[in-house]
């Protein structure tokens, strides 16, 4: 999931607004790209890569989603905490 | 809708729903074969981004010498256990070596050998089914998109990005449009059209990594507006590391790779010990199921038997692979060093829209290319949906010339109904409530629903009933209670519709199928059934709910003759029926 845009470090361009497939980002007020609905991200990295200036950091780590064993304990490989 | 919102009316000759490998391939044939015509492309996603292609590896399946189009088309029968659509198979495979060619002629590279040959990864054991990889692993794909789009804006193709079209316009039971808004301006949009694609990919549930954008939309308007569905019952249920996302694993299995349970056993050679661990994604996925439920979990992938030399084919070298895997090690998660632990995860649909070879559909003027329309049940080789979106791409890019060419011109738009539709798709903006739900609180519910291995791997029939009582409280609760802040949350509200359309389908369509055969297993139905394959299609019936309709393949009619089923080479119940004992 996206983690953040550093501000000091982007320039205004644009082009990670540009390029995110699920409209996460958006240019904020002060013409600098941020995060507006981090919960639409997919971790597909193209922000991070499209940054010239190296301000945007994904984590590589995937949503958390419903389990697939519900009833299975996350030590065995289920999804019960 | 609101009296403010600005109307944006756009005619063309062709529409094309989506900007993928598909919609890309479909304008750029239209273009080469009447270049005077008008073709816009719209994406709800960003222009020109590519779609799911930008961020495929770039492995390509095509049927090169010594191979022949018979011999793949055999392995396809055997694959797919008889579900097979031989004639437009044979038709895709054809095509298959001039796309790939197409692509070198674009400056797309693929992987040689040191002594000049392409190098080839054979698929799932079949004796001839074969990807060639790119020569930019991590990049394969996306230098395609690129390549496409700089020759749609050479040829001046309209390129339309952020609009989510959400309604097909009928006249006369012929398609003459869409509907739909603008997810950042918030503008509405009327299109007129002579003739409309749809390469609007699959259905999906929001799996994360490549897996957000395609929800199931296009299906969605395509059956609204008259058309048939076809391969409900068919997901991808894919092999994915717990913690993050993955892509090219597809290389590993056929040089050695393995997933091991707790145990350290190689289970898969136990399930099937004529393909072992070299086999299909859809079988791996079931034995995971399996030994999880049995407490042999967690599952590791297990790279020890990979020789060095097949490293560089298989480590990321660049991209937003070679970004991942970097981050990766960094915390640890090396994924050729370190044990990871992988899950089965249900991530896409396999189903689509009832098309032709030419693409045509049930509606006038209304055609289908790549994953929005179906063409495999369930089990997926490597380097098949390049191959299948740039053929299929490209016959619809030449079917809907032709067709234009004999037709009238499209009728007049009903302006009365393009209003209607926009207020409908504009109705959730701004309805507020203290029963109001979120598009992603119901998404959740949705997953929830169709997840568990019991429903979604592992199936059977009390699962899939409880399943489907489930989602149909959704519909009815919660559907209507979903609430866009703007028009950002609008297009995720219309999508969580359209994932709830296509997981009722999924459902109904499992339940329908009482056997197990190719991407469908089904616990209570272990065994194909011995009347031979049918497909299922889905049209309206007559109180306009969907329909199930079942169709024999013809195998009499056709080349191959259907002598062995993939299936075969599985034995699920009894290796875990011993275990317990």
């Amino acid at each position: 999931m996206i983690k953040s845009i550093d501000r000091d470090t982007c320039i205004g361009c644009g082009a990670c607004v540009r390029i995110c497939p699920l409209d996460t980002l958006r240019m904020g007020e002060d013409d600098k790209a941020c995060i507006a609905y981090p919960d639409d991200c997919m971790t597909c990295f193209l922000c991070e890569r499209a940054c010239p200036s190296g301000a945007v950091d994904v984590d590589p780590l995937r949503e958390v989603l419903p389990p697939t064993f519900p009833d299975v304990p996350v030590e065995l490989g289920g999804g019960r905490a | 809708m609101k009296s403010d919102v600005k109307i944006n009316k756009v005619e063309t000759d062709l529409l094309i729903l989506g900007g993928g490998s598909a919609g890309l391939w479909a304008a750029h044939r239209f273009n080469e074969l009447m270049p005077e015509r008008k073709v816009t492309i719209v994406d709800k996603g960003p222009q020109d981004w590519g779609g799911l292609m930008t961020m495929a590896g770039g492995d390509f399946e095509a049927v090169l010498p010594p191979d022949t189009v018979d011999e793949w088309l055999t392995d396809l029968v055997y694959y797919f256990d008889g579900l097979c659509d031989q004639p437009l198979m044979e038709a895709l495979l054809a095509r298959s070596a001039d796309r790939m060619r197409d692509y070198e002629r674009f400056g797309c590279e693929f992987f040689h050998t040191p002594d000049g040959r392409l190098k080839s990864v054979p698929q799932r054991g079949l004796p001839h089914v074969k990807l060639y990889p790119a020569q930019q692993k991590g990049r394969g794909g996306e230098l395609m998109a690129k390549s496409l789009v700089a020759r749609l804006k050479d040829a001046g193709v309209t390129r339309m990005g952020r609009i989510m079209l959400t309604d097909y316009l009928v006249r006369d039971g012929r398609v003459v449009g869409a509907v739909g808004f603008h997810c950042r301006t918030g503008e509405a949009y009327i299109f007129k059209a002579g003739a409309v694609i749809a390469a609007t990919g699959m259905g999906g549930w929001k799996t994360s990594y490549g897996k957000n954008t395609p929800t199931g939309e296009g299906m969605q308007m395509a059956f609204e507006a008259g058309a048939e569905l076809q391969d409900l019952e068919f997901c991808r249920v894919w092999n994915m590391p717990r913690l993050f996302a993955w892509e090219g694993q597809t290389h590993l299995f056929p040089l050695g790779a393995r997933f091991v349970n707790r145990l350290g056993e190689n289970f898969m050679s136990r399930y099937s010990p004529i393909l072992g661990p070299n086999t299909d994604p859809h079988f791996t996925t079931i034995g995971m199921a399996l030994e999880i439920r049995a407490g042999r979990g967690p599952i590791i992938f297990d790279v020890s038997p990979l020789r060095g030399e097949d490293m560089i084919l298989l480590k990321p070298q660049t991209g937003w692979q070679k970004l991942n895997y970097d981050k990766l090690c960094k915390l640890g998660l090396d994924l050729f060093k370190d044990n990871t632990e992988w899950v089965p995860q249900m991530t896409v649909s396999h189903g689509g829209i009832r098309a032709g070879i030419d693409g045509s559909t049930a509606v006038a003027g209304l055609f289908a290319a790549g994953t929005a329309r179906s063409l495999e049940p369930g089990v997926y080789a490597g380097g098949f949906a390049l191959m299948t979106t740039a053929v299929t791409g490209h016959m619809v890019g030449e079917s809907a010339a032709a067709w234009l060419k004999g037709a009238d011109a499209a009728p007049a738009l009903n302006e009365g109904e393009a209003m209607a539709r926009l207020d409908r798709a504009y109705a959730p903006l701004g309805r507020t409530g203290a029963d109001t739900l979120t598009p992603k609180e119901v998404l959740t519910r949705l997953q929830a629903a169709v997840f568990p291995y019991d429903v979604s791997i592992v199936k059977n029939g009390p699962a899939l009933t409880k399943a489907l009582a489930e989602i149909e409280r959704i519909k009815a609760e919660e559907l209507p209670r979903m609430a866009a802040a703007d028009s950002h949350y609008l297009l995720k509200l219309h999508e969580v519709n359209a994932i709830a359309f296509v997981s009722e389908l999924y459902v109904r369509a499992s339940l329908e199928r009482k056997e197990t055969r190719a991407g469908h297993f089904r616990e209570d139905y272990p065994h194909m059934d011995p009347a031979g394959p049918a497909w299922f299609f889905i049209r309206h019936g007559a109180d306009g709910s969907p329909e199930f309709v079942r169709e024999r393949v013809p195998l009499e009619k056709w080349k191959v003759p259907l002598t062995r089923c993939y299936q075969d080479n599985f034995n699920f119940v009894e290796p875990r029926d011993a275990a317990k004992a």
